[in-house]
């Protein structure tokens, strides 16, 4: 077996299961990152943690538990967030495999490897093999930067938790949700002020669920929980032992594939469904032309001219292919829209009411970045007739 | 599973578990709580299979195995460590699987499989047997297989190489809540009473435009916070009266979009932003909900199997509520046709009271049929000598919302598929005739069936694993699954998938790969899980993976 160096994100319900596998097939020298500390809720399945170790940082006892159990094997943990990391740090690594529970640490990690990729040196392109589950469910997949779909590319395959309207929240609630959701973002910031809220603290928890509770009474709603509240709160996933091994040995399976040449590996997503029966579906994810992160041009894309650049940006946010929350946009010759500093916020903030036409022509390319963007957007912006 | 504390907080089992109770929920888990698996044969892949289990909070395990830790053995099996070389397997694995979580009871025997059948059949007698599941890891001679009672579920896995297949075996298997994507049953061909009047009324005034304050009409506001529900069962009733309609329902297919127009045409234009996103909605949901209530496929089968019709003081509560709801429905005075309504609707544009109003519609049904059903339960359990109340009329409003999504498994005993009977032969001829055959699983079905062959034939011996030539293994291999196919009644020339796969077989020597025997691990556990909790729909009843090309295949063998 190859020793081969090599690194992989998030030491939790998938990182666990990766690191004994790895440390089993003959990897000798691996690196872990996890910006997480250990909580009681992960014991139900990160099985190299025992309740003595709630509280302490998961690379760090992750590590530790399988080079005590498993001899000749190195792990070298981090205890931070990947985004600490640059290229020097992963250029050192023959692949990455990523069990990561965000959106934007993926997109970063993803468009870092991109990023990464020099056509004058093979060694620069690292396979990213990522994984992730929800309940039964789950999927792995092979990313060869630059060569085949990223996950820039698939990033309109989620679907993203639809927003209630504030509208609702504010005055006409009708399901559980909605009176947890008026509490945590309505109700906090009113009574408590500048207070910041805490999803990890049980009592800024009870203090939504009473809130909930007395609103949904208020309506005649039904069904507010604590569980339910801390569900809604914090976006928990439900999060099972069995389901994250079958994915972590699917990733494994498909890193030992590559690393050996043994036999070819996977092209390029497999899909993973346990709540009726078994089923899984292993297809060619294509690359999407125009992807922002390993595609060359700029996309296009059908405005109004009529539409206010206000109504542009809101209208990019409901774009689940792209996804920015406070973005700053501009053309070659002017500044469209600052979201800081404020100096360059309040320079800005007329062109809000202004139209499209007026700021820009059809078909002129507009850059936009955001804090969950881990690259610049680029679009062609081309007005509707 | 310990109560949440009054304030609502969950207890500290409540946050340990608390990632699967949203799957499962404290029933799925008290079941869990009450399992004992044992598991014959404690290999890298029945320890990733326990683990799985311990986790999760399982009641008990117990690991046989009679063989002591080899150095082979530390190389592959994450639950055995320098310390346990010598030592015998199952206490070393036993030991270290316990550490996993302390709510779980473990235990191990320093014994094979053939030997507990032979000299502690106690074990295995269904009425003595502490295991409630069992788990085995091949290899295991057919005859030995045979001897297991079909009352307990058998969990058989193969794992060589970068394969493995699983073999359920179980008595007949009943599901409640098998989680389907929605509960939803609207009713729109079928309102009753309560809900048409409802619908007439909130929309009384539908066509009137409020002129003035205090006036008959309906103001924007509230004419785009009608449920759409309530619109779309006025507009069905609206359809049915058209002077060119033939008072039917819309059904086909240009119906419905006709339909759908006629809903959209009816929508105010003159609000802000153009248009109401209830009428939205109730264009969106034509398509979708207006359909005539059925009963589905599954709950037929449920409803007609001869354990509904022949209700004991032996059955089960399933088939005793089963039996209730099918009177149900073939009563003229209750279902008369229909299912007990499950009582759910989705979320949609209304006002906080309008919305509950509705809801409470569908609740009350809903609560209504159950109590009728709870009648019939009552009468059933009178006839068959239980007490009438033995039954929680919780229990049976669950029963109900899920009426039209209840499952009846039966799985298949080892001795019809190693006899290779009629069904058997029909199921392996129907799959070589699929248009994916080539690829198709049932070629690697082939070769583990010889490979059971080569086992029983061998003592125990998987092929391979050997010190003479594999050829001769191969040869053997080969010629076991052109017996096989020629007992089947297939061609008798091995599919190249086949040859690939028995050659897998023989080059492994029977010998687990670590990361195969874990996805083994978590795949075993996530259907024991299902068949323990009686939740979601466990595999029916071989499934095999193969990670040369990372897929699965499922037959009824
Ligand atoms: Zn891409």
């Amino acid at each position: 077996m190859t020793v081969a160096d090599h690194p992989k994100c998030g030491a939790g319900g998938l990182g666990c299961e990766v690191l004994k596998n790895l440390a089993l097939s003959g990897f000798t020298d691996i690196h872990v990152i996890d910006m997480d500390t250990i909580d009681v809720s992960n014991l139900n399945r990160q099985f190299l943690f025992r309740a003595a170790d709630v509280g302490k940082p998961k690379a760090t006892v992750a590590a530790e538990f399988v080079m005590r159990r498993v001899k000749g094997v190195t792990i070298t943990p981090y205890y931070g967030a990947i985004q600490d990391k640059g290229p020097d740090y992963y250029m050192q690594f023959q692949l990455v495999i990523c069990g990561l529970d965000s959106v934007e640490a993926r997109r970063w990690i993803n468009a870092t490897l991109v990023d990464m990729v020099d056509p004058e040196n093979q060694e620069s392109l690292k396979p990213l093999i990522d994984g992730g589950t929800e309940g039964f469910k789950g999927q792995s997949r092979v990313i060869l930067p630059t060569l085949s779909s990223c996950y820039e590319c698939s990033l309109d395959m989620l679907t993203p938790r639809a927003a209630v309207p504030m509208c609702t929240l504010a005055s006409i609630p009708r399901q559980p949700a909605h009176c947890i959701e008026w509490a945590s973002i309505l109700e906090w910031p009113r009574i408590m002020g500048d207070k910041k809220l805490d999803n990890d603290d049980p009592e800024h928890i009870t203090w939504l669920y009473e809130k909930a509770l007395e609103r949904a009474k208020e309506f005649n709603i039904t069904g507010v929980t604590y569980s339910m509240t801390q569900g809604v709160v914090k976006n928990i996933i439900p999060a099972i032992a069995s389901t994250n091994a079958i994915i972590a040995a699917s990733c494994c399976n498909e890193a030992l594939k590559i690393i050996t040449s043994c036999s070819p590996f996977m092209n390029n997503y497999m899909m993973y469904m346990g709540d009726e029966g078994v089923y899984t579906h292993t297809f060619e994810h294509e690359k999407k032309e125009g992807c922002p992160v390993c595609g060359t041009l700029a996309t296009d894309y059908e405005a109004s001219g009529e539409w206010t650049l206000d109504e542009f940006i809101e209208r990019l946010k409901e774009k689940p292919d792209i996804q920015i929350k406070k973005p700053t946009l501009s053309t070659e010759r002017r500044k469209l829209y600052y979201a800081g500093p404020p100096q360059l916020m309040e320079m800005t903030r007329p062109n809000l009411d202004k139209k499209l036409k007026d700021l820009m022509d059809s078909g002129e390319e507009v850059a936009i970045t955001d804090p969950g963007l881990p690259f610049s957007l680029r679009l062609n912006v081309i007005f509707s007739k | 599973m310990a109560a949440s504390t009054p304030s609502g907080a969950p207890s500290s089992k409540e946050k340990k578990y608390d990632r699967q109770l949203r799957l499962w929920g404290a029933n799925g888990q008290n079941k869990l709580e009450s399992a004992h698996i044992a598991l014959f044969n404690a290999s890298a892949a029945g320890c990733e299979i326990l683990k799985n289990l311990i986790l999760p909070g399982v009641g008990q395990f117990t690991v046989i195995d009679d063989k002591l830790v080899e150095e082979a053995d530390l190389g592959a099996n994450f639950f055995l460590d320098e310390e346990s070389l010598g030592k015998p397997r199952a206490e070393r694995t036993a030991a270290l699987l316990g550490e996993l979580n302390p709510d779980v009871k473990g235990n191990y025997l320093v014994d094979s499989l053939s030997n507990t059948l032979s000299a502690k059949p106690e074990l295995l007698n269904p009425r003595s047997t502490p295991f409630t599941h069992i788990v085995i890891i091949s290899p295991v001679p057919t005859p030995l297989l045979l001897q297991i009672p079909i009352e307990i579920p058998v969990f058989l896995v193969n794992c060589v190489g970068l394969l493995f297949t699983l073999r359920i075996s179980a008595p007949l298997h009943t599901i409640v809540e098998a989680h389907p994507e929605s509960l939803v049953d609207l009713r729109l061909l079928n309102p009753w009473p309560e809900l048409s009047a409802l619908a007439a009324e909130k929309t009384k005034n539908l066509e009137v435009q409020q002129e003035m304050d205090g006036d008959e009409g309906m103001s924007d506001h509230e004419h785009g916070h009608v449920p759409y529900l309530v619109l779309l069962l006025k507009y069905l009733d609206d359809w049915k009266r058209r002077p060119e309609g033939d008072g039917t329902h819309p059904s086909s297919y240009k119906e419905m979009t006709a339909f759908r127009s006629f809903v959209q045409d009816k929508m105010r234009t003159h609000v802000p932003g153009g248009s109401e996103e209830n009428y939205e909605e109730a264009v969106a949901a034509v398509l979708k909900h207006v359909r005539k209530a059925e009963v589905s496929e599954y709950a037929k089968t449920v409803l007609d199997h001869p354990a509904c019709a022949n209700v004991t003081s032996e059955s089960t509560n399933f088939w005793i509520i089963a039996k209730a709801v099918k009177q149900f429905l073939e009563s003229p005075e209750q279902g008369n046709g229909l299912l007990p309504l499950s009582g759910g609707i989705p979320d949609m544009k209304a006002e906080s009271s309008g919305y509950v109003a509705l809801q409470n519609v569908y609740k009350n049904k809903a609560r209504h049929d159950a109590a009728l059903v709870q009648k019939n339960v009552q009468s059933i359990l009178s006839s068959i000598g239980r007490e009438p109340s033995s039954i929680s009329l919780e229990e049976i409003e669950i029963f109900c919302r899920h009426a039209n999504f209840l499952r009846a498994i039966s799985f298949r005993p080892f001795s019809a598929e190693l006899s290779t009977d009629e069904f058997h032969k029909k199921v392996v001829k129907d799959a070589f005739e699929s248009w994916d055959a080539d690829s198709a699983l049932i070629n690697d079905y082939v070769a583990f069936r010889a490979f059971q062959e080569f086992i029983t034939q061998n003592n125990g011996r998987a092929p391979g694993d050997t010190e003479g030539p594999l050829d001769e293994d191969t040869v053997e291999m080969q010629r076991l699954a052109k017996a096989y196919l020629s007992e089947v009644g297939c061609s008798l020339e091995l599919a190249e998938r086949t040859e690939n796969i028995i050659g897998e077989l023989v080059r492994y020597g029977g010998a687990e790969l670590h990361n195969t025997a874990s996805l083994a691990g978590g795949l075993v556990a996530q259907e024991i899980i299902k068949i323990i909790t009686q939740q979601y729909v466990p595999g029916n009843n071989t499934i095999l993976f193969d990670g040369i090309s990372s897929k699965t295949g499922t037959y009824v063998l």
